[in-house]
């Protein structure tokens, strides 16, 4: 179970990295920042549906969709972020 | 030249040209680009920082931010009356102070004067534990896309040519494989005849044009015509945008006449 929380937190080259959501998508610009923590509480209804069995409410794409995240630019800001702050939190 | 509103939001406008060349269009998109003025987060000066993140990370996320920008309110600071010491007219201040657990949105960002402050209020700059203090004051001054992306008002700013999809009733025999293959979803049968649902659409893919074994479909783009989409980050609102870059276009060109009229 530990070992799987590591991978979890690290991205596909083994790198732990973007401790908080950037600011704005890397490569078109657009502010991105204030939609992860709505998306991550409405993806977590999801789950939950999901995992309960019931059809959910809505899916991530519909999710993103209403964001307003047209370009996979961004969405891919949003669905491939790992929040790792609170983690680093205690080290100043 | 004609100009129709297809889309008009405060921070995206999706516009019809007509009678043009790409190259008018493009110039436009440049500007929007590199040219157009905005204000932004240039000095930051860090009292204390007790938090996770280093003060270079803290001072890059602030300089993100969008910030609402007058553009009649402020001048450069390199051109302003005060020489670059930063005066009112040329720089707006921002303080932020927080303590304790939780989270620093931008919106803690304290404006000098109320008529600055910031919109999009809910970016998270950093999050706090319990001990952890943050407080420092910043300075935002007017600047453009070419010096850095943060002065970038506009984000993709984009045109392609206005699609024309012919279809030959004749040849076609209504086998709906591109119907099937379309990306958009454009295509349909109605009074059994293939038709387009919604040109604007099209992003001229051809796989329509691929997948038809008769030959009955072609697409192409109308060089004269287009469609310019663009969106802001909120300093400025998609017409302000629009606007002041066709200003700013037409001053260049203003300039350029003049030089060309004293050559000989």
């Amino acid at each position: 179970m530990e070992e799987e929380l590591e991978r979890k937190d690290r991205n596909h080259i083994g790198e732990k990295e973007n401790m908080i959501i950037p600011v704005r998508c890397f490569t078109c610009g657009k502010v991105i920042g204030p939609l992860y923590e709505e998306y991550k509480k409405r993806y977590e209804e999801y789950k939950k549906a999901v995992e309960a069995g019931e059809k959910p409410k809505e899916t991530p794409k519909q999710i993103l969709d209403d964001l307003g995240l047209e370009r996979y630019c961004c969405r891919r800001m949003i669905i491939s972020h790992v929040d790792l702050l609170r983690e680093a939190a205690p080290y100043e | 030249m004609k100009v129709t509103t297809l889309e008009l939001k405060p921070n995206k406008a999706v516009l019809k040209i007509e009678n043009t060349k790409p190259y008018f269009v493009n110039s436009l998109r440049r500007i929007m680009l590199s040219e157009l003025p905005k204000l932004a987060i240039e000095d930051v000066i860090i009292y204390d920082n007790t938090t996770p993140l280093f003060d270079e990370i803290i001072a890059h996320r602030l300089g993100m931010i969008p910030l609402p920008t007058d553009l009649k309110l402020l001048t450069f600071r390199d051109q302003c009356t005060c020489k670059g010491k930063g005066c009112p007219n040329c720089t707006v201040r921002y303080t932020l102070s927080k303590e304790g657990e939780g989270v620093v949105y931008s919106g803690d960002l304290q404006p000098e004067e109320k008529s600055w402050a910031i919109k999009e209020d809910k970016i998270p700059i950093v999050e706090l534990t319990k001990d952890q203090r943050l407080i420092l004051e910043v300075e935002a001054i007017l600047g453009r896309g070419k010096d850095h992306a943060k002065w970038q008002a506009v984000q993709a700013p984009a045109y392609k040519y206005y699609p024309i999809i012919e279809i030959d009733h004749k040849k076609c025999d209504l086998c709906k494989k591109c119907i099937e293959e379309c990306p958009k979803n454009i295509l349909e049968i109605k009074n059994k005849k293939l038709s387009v649902k919604d040109i604007e659409k099209c992003t001229l893919c051809r796989t329509c044009m691929d997948v038809c074994e008769k030959n009955a479909i072609t697409v192409r783009g109308d060089e004269n015509k287009f469609i310019f989409r663009f969106e802001t980050d909120g300093s400025l609102t998609a017409k302000e945008a629009l606007l002041e870059s066709a200003s700013i276009l037409e001053k260049k060109y203003e300039e350029l006449g003049k030089l060309l009229k004293k050559l000989k």
